[in-house]
C-alpha cells in the first residue's frame, strides 16, 4: 500500500484501508468543500482560502511535522500536501508546516503558533548594521501572520522572523492562481541568528519535497478530470474515451505519474525513516524532482489536448490543477539541476548501479 | 522496521542486501574464471548451460521454489533481487530463463506432486531448459485465436498444430504448450484451452529456426504433428489454460527485466564517462535524466512486486511497468548513442558491442510477451474507459 496512495487505479483489488485512511479522507473531505466553493466563480488570482484554513487549523493540521505533540510526521504530511493539492486548497500548510516552523525553530526563534506562515529565501546583502533584500515570488507572503526570512550571504542563512506589517509586499500570483508576492526586506542586522548553509540545503530539499508531493495531487486531479470529460463528452456520436487513441493517451497519463507516484513515495519514506537532512532523502527528492520534472510538462499537455479548448479557460476546473503543477515544477530549483547533479553523483560513484539501487549507497 | 521503509521500497533491507552482495561476488569471481562477455538482453540471447548450472549450485536458482522440491524456500523480492543482480551483470541467463521464470512458478500453483517432485529439483538446478509455446502463425497479439490441438487418446493426448517465437526451443529439454482440448466457442474465447508438457525429443516434433535481423537464432517454429503427450504431462486442470497462462502474467509484465534489458549497456557507458574528464552541464544532466527514469521505473516495479509478494493484484500497475519500462529501454539505446558521443574514441570503441546488439533487439522489447498497444488497451480497462 503506497504512501500516496490514491489516482485513478486506486479501487477494486487494492482498496482497503490503512493507518491513513482516516487523515486522508479528513483532507479529502475539506478539499472538496474548498474546491466546490470556487465552482462558478474562479477567478485569478485564486485568494488564500481562509475558511479551508479554519477548517485545517480546527482539525490539528497545519502544524502536523513543526509541532512536537501534533503526532504526525512526514508520512501524514505527505498524505495531508497531496490531498490538498489534489483539490487545489489555496493555503500555506507546506510553507507552514515544512519550512517556516521548521527554519524558525533551527534557529531558534519564535513564531505564532496559529495563522499561516511562509518562509522567504533570496540572497542577503548586509551592509551598516541593516539586512536588505528583495525576495520574490514568496508564497502567500501577504496572507501570512509571519514571514521567516532565508537570506543566504555566502555560506551563511541569515535567519529572522518578520511580521507581515514590516515588510512591504507586493501581491502577485503564480500561473495557477496561487499567491506569489514580492517582499521588501530592511532589517536591523542584530534581527537575524546566523545558520550555516547545511541548513540552507536542507531547507531547499524540504521545499521540493512538499512541491513533489503536491505535484502528485495535481496530476491525480488532471487524469482524473481527464477520465471524467473524455467518459462525459461525445463527438462522432460516441464518447471521446471510446476511441483507441484516447484510451491510449489516457493509459500513458496514468502510467507516468504512477511511476512518479512511485519516485515519490520513496521520498517520503526517506523522509519518515531517515530525516530531512539524510543522504537518502537527498537522493530520494532528487530522483522525484527530475522525474516531475519531465512527467508534469507531458500530463498537463495530454490533459489539456483531452479537454479540448473549454480546459483552458478561467471558469473550467483543469487550470487550477495543470498549472500549478506547472508552476511548482520550477520552484526550489529546476529540473535541469537537479539532474545534473544525479549525473554527477552517478559518475562519482563507484558504481552507478549502486546509485540506482539505493542513492545513499553509492 | 515498518514494511513501507525506505530500504523496503529500495529491495535493499539487510536480508536482501546480502543477497545481492554474495551473488555480485559470485558473478565476479565465475566470470574472472570463465570469461563470459556481459550482454545487453541477456535474458533472450545468452544461452550458457554451464554458467546456469553453476548459478543453480551456487543456490540462485529456483530461489522461491520450496525445499522439498529442491529450492529454498524464499520470497518473491529474493527472486526479484537476484534477478536484477543477474541482468545488470549482462550475464549469460537465457538458458535456465523461462524454466525459472515461468516453469517453477507455474508447476508450484497448477502442477502435480509427481511432476513437482519430477521438474522443479533439476529448475533449481539448472539444469532444465524449457521453452513456451504460446503465439501462432495465425495468433499473435490475439492469442485467444491460438488453434493447436489437443485431443484425447489412449493413456494421454495427441498434439497437433504450429508454435512460433519459442526462445530457445533448438536447445530446451522441453516446451510448455498451450492447446485448445476443445474447439473455439465465439462467446467464451478463452474457454477450452490447456497447458502440457512435451519433451522436444518427443517423435513428431520439428524445430526450425526464426533467424532474426541480426543474423541470430534464438526463436524457432515448432511444428507438432500428432506428438503423443503422456498423461502426466498435462499442466494443471482441463479447460483451465487460459487462465493458468494468464495469472502469472504479472509477475512476469513488472519484473526487472521489463527496465534492464540494456542496463549493462548503461552502467557500461556511465563508467567510460567518469574515467575521463569532468562532463558538461548538459551532459552529466542528461546522465541524470537517464538515471531519474530508471530508478523512477525500477521504485514503481518493485511497488508492484512487494504488492504480488503480499497476495494482492495489481494487474494494472504491472501493465504499465511493461508498457513504460520496454519503452524506456527502446529509448535508452539512442541516449545511450548519444552520450557515447562524450566518451573517447578508445571509450566508444568499449562499448560497441553492446550498443550495437542493443540496437538491433531494440524493436523486441515492445512486442514480446504482449505488446505495448494490447497492454496499453488494458490499462484503459482498467481505468474504467472500456
Amino acid at each position: 500500500m503506497t504512501i500516496l496512495r490514491g489516482g485513478v487505479f486506486d479501487s477494486g483489488t487494492n482498496k482497503g484501508t490503512d493507518d491513513l485512511t482516516e487523515l486522508r479522507d479528513l483532507a479529502d473531505d475539506i478539499g472538496s468543500r474548498s474546491f466546490e466553493s470556487r465552482i462558478g466563480r474562479r477567478s485569478l488570482p485564486d485568494a488564500f482560502d481562509a475558511t479551508a484554513w479554519r477548517h485545517l487549523d480546527e482539525a490539528g493540521l497545519t502544524r502536523l511535522v513543526s509541532s512536537a505533540d501534533s503526532g504526525g510526521g512526514p508520512v501524514e504530511a505527505a498524505v495531508l500536501l497531496r490531498s490538498l493539492a489534489r483539490h487545489a486548497v489555496t493555503v500555506p500548510v507546506a510553507e507552514t508546516d515544512v519550512l517556516a516552523g521548521w527554519l524558525a525553530a533551527q534557529a531558534g526563534l519564535d513564531v505564532p503558533a496559529a495563522g499561516p506562515l511562509t518562509v522567504a529565501i533570496t540572497p542577503a546583502c548586509p551592509a551598516g548594521g541593516r539586512v536588505t533584500a528583495t525576495a520574490s515570488a514568496v508564497p502567500y507572503a501577504g496572507d501570512a501572520v509571519a514571514v521567516v526570512l532565508a537570506l543566504r550571504d555566502g555560506d551563511r542563512l541569515l535567519t529572522a522572523v518578520a511580521r507581515a506589517e514590516e515588510l512591504p509586499i507586493a501581491k502577485g500570483h503564480n500561473a495557477g492562481g496561487e499567491p506569489r508576492d514580492t517582499v521588501e526586506v530592511d532589517l536591523a542586522a542584530d534581527r537575524f541568528a546566523e545558520l550555516d548553509s547545511v541548513v540552507a540545503e536542507e531547507l531547499t530539499r524540504r521545499g521540493a519535497w512538499a512541491r513533489c508531493i503536491q505535484m502528485i495531487g495535481a496530476l491525480d486531479a488532471a487524469v482524473e478530470f481527464s477520465v471524467a470529460h473524455t467518459r462525459e463528452r461525445e463527438q462522432f456520436g460516441r464518447p471521446l474515451s471510446a476511441f483507441q487513441s484516447v484510451q491510449h493517451t489516457l493509459a500513458g497519463m496514468a502510467g507516468e505519474v504512477e511511476r512518479a507516484r512511485a519516485a515519490v513515495d520513496l521520498a517520503v519514506a526517506a523522509a519518515a525513516d531517515h530525516g530531512f537532512g539524510a543522504p537518502q532523502t537527498d537522493h530520494a527528492v532528487t530522483v522525484a524532482k527530475v522525474t516531475l520534472g519531465r512527467v508534469v510538462p507531458s500530463v498537463v499537455t495530454a490533459a489539456h489536448q483531452l479537454h479540448g479548448a473549454i480546459g483552458a479557460t478561467i471558469e473550467h476546473r483543469l487550470w487550477l490543477v495543470t498549472m500549478r503543477a506547472r508552476s511548482w515544477v520550477t520552484e526550489f530549483g529546476d529540473t535541469a539541476g537537479y539532474a545534473r547533479r544525479l549525473g554527477r553523483r552517478a559518475l562519482a560513484a563507484t558504481d552507478p548501479w549502486l546509485v540506482v539501487v539505493d542513492g545513499a549507497a553509492g | 522496521m515498518n514494511g513501507d521503509s525506505y530500504e523496503a521500497l529500495c529491495a535493499n533491507e539487510p536480508e536482501l542486501a546480502k543477497l545481492r552482495d554474495s551473488l555480485r561476488e559470485f558473478l565476479a569471481a565465475d566470470r574472472a574464471e570463465f570469461g563470459w562477455q556481459p550482454s545487453v538482453d541477456a535474458w533472450l540471447s545468452s544461452w550458457d548451460e554451464q554458467f546456469s548450472a553453476r548459478l543453480g549450485d551456487a543456490g540462485f536458482l529456483g530461489l522461491t521454489i520450496p525445499p522439498e522440491y529442491g529450492g529454498h524456500g524464499l520470497g518473491h523480492l529474493h527472486r526479484y533481487v537476484v534477478t536484477e543482480e543477474l541482468l545488470v551483470s549482462g550475464a549469460p541467463v537465457a538458458a535456465h530463463w523461462i524454466a525459472d521464470r515461468q516453469v517453477g512458478p507455474g508447476l508450484l500453483a497448477y502442477g502435480t506432486e509427481e511432476q513437482r517432485h519430477r521438474i522443479l529439483p533439476e529448475v533449481a538446478a539448472g539444469r532444465l531448459f524449457s521453452a513456451i509455446g504460446m503465439s501462432e502463425p495465425q495468433a499473435g497479439s490475439d492469442l485467444a485465436a491460438a488453434a493447436a490441438k489437443a485431443t484425447p487418446s489412449d493413456g494421454g493426448w495427441v498434439l497437433s498444430g504450429t508454435k512460433v517465437w519459442t526462445s530457445g526451443a533448438h536447445l530446451a529439454h522441453q516446451v510448455v504448450v498451450l492447446a485448445r482440448t476443445s474447439p473455439p466457442d465465439p462467446q467464451h474465447r478463452h474457454a477450452g484451452f490447456s497447458q502440457f508438457i512435451v519433451p522436444t525429443d518427443s517423435p513428431g516434433i520439428s524445430i526450425s529456426p526464426i533467424v532474426l535481423m541480426s543474423g541470430e537464432h534464438h526463436f524457432n517454429e515448432i511444428t507438432f504433428d500428432e506428438v503423443f503427450i503422456d498423461a502426466a504431462n498435462l499442466l494443471g486442470e482441463v479447460g483451465n489454460g487460459w487462465r493458468q497462462v494468464t495469472a502469472e502474467l504479472s509477475f512476469e509484465r513488472s519484473g526487472p527485466e521489463r527496465i534492464l534489458t540494456t542496463a549493462p549497456l548503461l552502467t557500461a557507458l556511465v563508467r567510460v564517462l567518469a574515467d575521463q574528464p569532468p562532463l558538461d552541464d548538459h551532459a552529466a544532466a542528461a546522465v541524470g535524466d537517464l538515471l531519474a527514469r530508471l530508478i523512477s521505473l525500477r521504485q514503481l516495479s518493485i511497488s508492484v512486486a512487494r504488492a504480488l509478494a503480499e497476495g494482492r493484484s495489481p494487474v494494472n500497475e504491472a501493465a504499465l511497468v511493461k508498457d513504460l519500462g520496454t519503452r524506456f529501454e527502446q529509448d535508452s539505446v539512442e541516449l545511450a548513442d548519444d552520450l557515447a558521443s562524450y566518451a573517447s574514441a578508445e571509450g566508444r570503441e568499449s562499448v560497441a558491442a553492446l550498443l550495437n546488439r542493443a540496437r538491433l533487439h531494440a524493436p523486441l522489447f515492445t512486442l514480446r510477451g504482449g505488446t505495448n498497444e494490447v497492454l496499453r488497451g488494458m490499462v484503459a480497462r482498467g481505468m474504467g474507459l472500456r
